[in-house]
């Protein structure tokens, strides 16, 4: 059992060793160390599970290993930024003020059709409105364009309405929510007022029905309703 | 940081529960040997009863810690060493000192090598 404790340690270390030295391209949203424990975890699990002559507990030491080891881990990075950036890199500014950083490029081993290809995925088709293209540590890349190629905003435009918040769920799929219908204030009245409104008999009949922080409703018909 | 010393709390006692683990196996299995070794010595002299008995009482420790071999180690190994026992017996009773001295050997390697496998080593670690 000592051997599959240390053998858990041991290739944990050397497996996120391993996806850091792979760079960040290779990550795709989770952090190394996040990776790698889904990466053991399903493979630990499924052991055991199908191999009737291997003790539960084989599986069971290398996995809370593994849980206690992330658990450390993940408590470390917050408090350490410096181990942060061990364990999971430091973001990498790919294109700076409309340049493309090719030693950085070359660095992550990010190729100029996935910078390209990452760009037009989030509606950029010419690099020279880019101001900054950052590689994240989870291999995502954020995108910040020159000021003035951003979108306005409604506050820029001076045409800001009312604010309608949070809209709240009070009909899903037929079903009355009591709950969130009184904490909105309102009442079984108030409903049948917005039903008749609306055209609909009984809240069977509504799919959905929500009211926004304005008390503005949307209502959505059953199919095949009249 | 309550967190961080759970984790490492969490993994001390799971060091320390295999180093436990190690330690009783060591004792379990030395103590086997020693009588499988005694019986071997009394089947040498002619001693078949004495030998036997030995060999039972051996058997008898084994079956008695089944439920944690089954829960720590490989079933295939605790199987095959349940089998040899049996095997090692039967041969007793047939009194040929030259198959049951061979058997015998062979049971006793199985024993110890569930405490090899198990050990601390740099060996088994890689």
């Amino acid at each position: 059992m000592v051997i599959a404790f240390l053998r858990t340690i041991i290739l944990y270390a050397f497996i996120i060793v391993g996806i850091r030295l792979m760079g960040k391209r290779q990550v795709g949203e989770l952090e190394p160390s996040e990776l790698v424990l889904a990466l053991l975890i399903a493979d630990l699990a499924a052991v055991p599970m199908q191999d009737f002559g291997i003790p539960l507990l084989t599986g069971l030491i290398p996995i809370l290993t593994l849980l206690c080891l992330t658990m450390a881990l993940s408590v470390l990075t917050m408090k350490s930024v410096r181990f942060r950036a061990v364990l999971c890199g430091r973001p990498s500014v790919i294109v700076e003020n409309g340049k493309l950083r090719q030693g950085e490029m070359k660095k992550n081993r990010f190729t100029l059709d996935e910078l390209m290809e990452e760009l037009r995925m989030k509606g950029i088709t010419d690099l020279s409105t880019v101001k900054y293209a950052i590689l994240e540590t989870n291999g995502q890349i954020s995108v910040l364009p020159y000021a003035a190629q951003q979108p306005a905003t409604a506050g820029q435009l001076g045409v800001c309405g009312g604010e309608p918040g949070l809209p709240t769920v009070l009909i899903n799929d037929g079903r009355v929510m009591e709950r969130a219908l009184h904490s909105r204030g309102f009442n079984r009245a108030w409903l049948e007022k917005q039903l008749k409104q609306h055209q609909v008999s009984r809240t069977q009949d509504v799919f959905l029905l929500m009211v926004d922080e304005e008390n503005k409703v949307f209502l959505v018909k059953k199919e095949g309703t009249q | 940081m309550k967190r961080l010393w759970i984790a490492l709390a969490l993994l001390g006692a799971i060091f320390a529960g295999t180093l436990l683990h190690i330690r009783s196996l060591h004792g379990f299995t030395d103590r086997l040997s020693t009588l499988l070794g005694q019986a071997e010595e009394l089947a040498e002299a002619e001693r078949w009863e004495q030998a036997a008995a030995l060999t039972v009482q051996a058997r008898d420790i084994w079956t008695g810690r089944d439920v944690y071999l089954h829960v720590l180690l490989r079933h295939g190994d605790t199987d095959s060493i349940y089998t040899a026992f049996r095997e090692t017996l039967a041969l007793l009773e047939s009194r040929e000192y030259g198959e049951y001295a061979a058997a015998n050997a062979r049971l006793t390697t199985q024993i110890q090598l569930l405490y090899e496998a198990e050990q601390l080593t740099l060996k088994n670690i890689f």
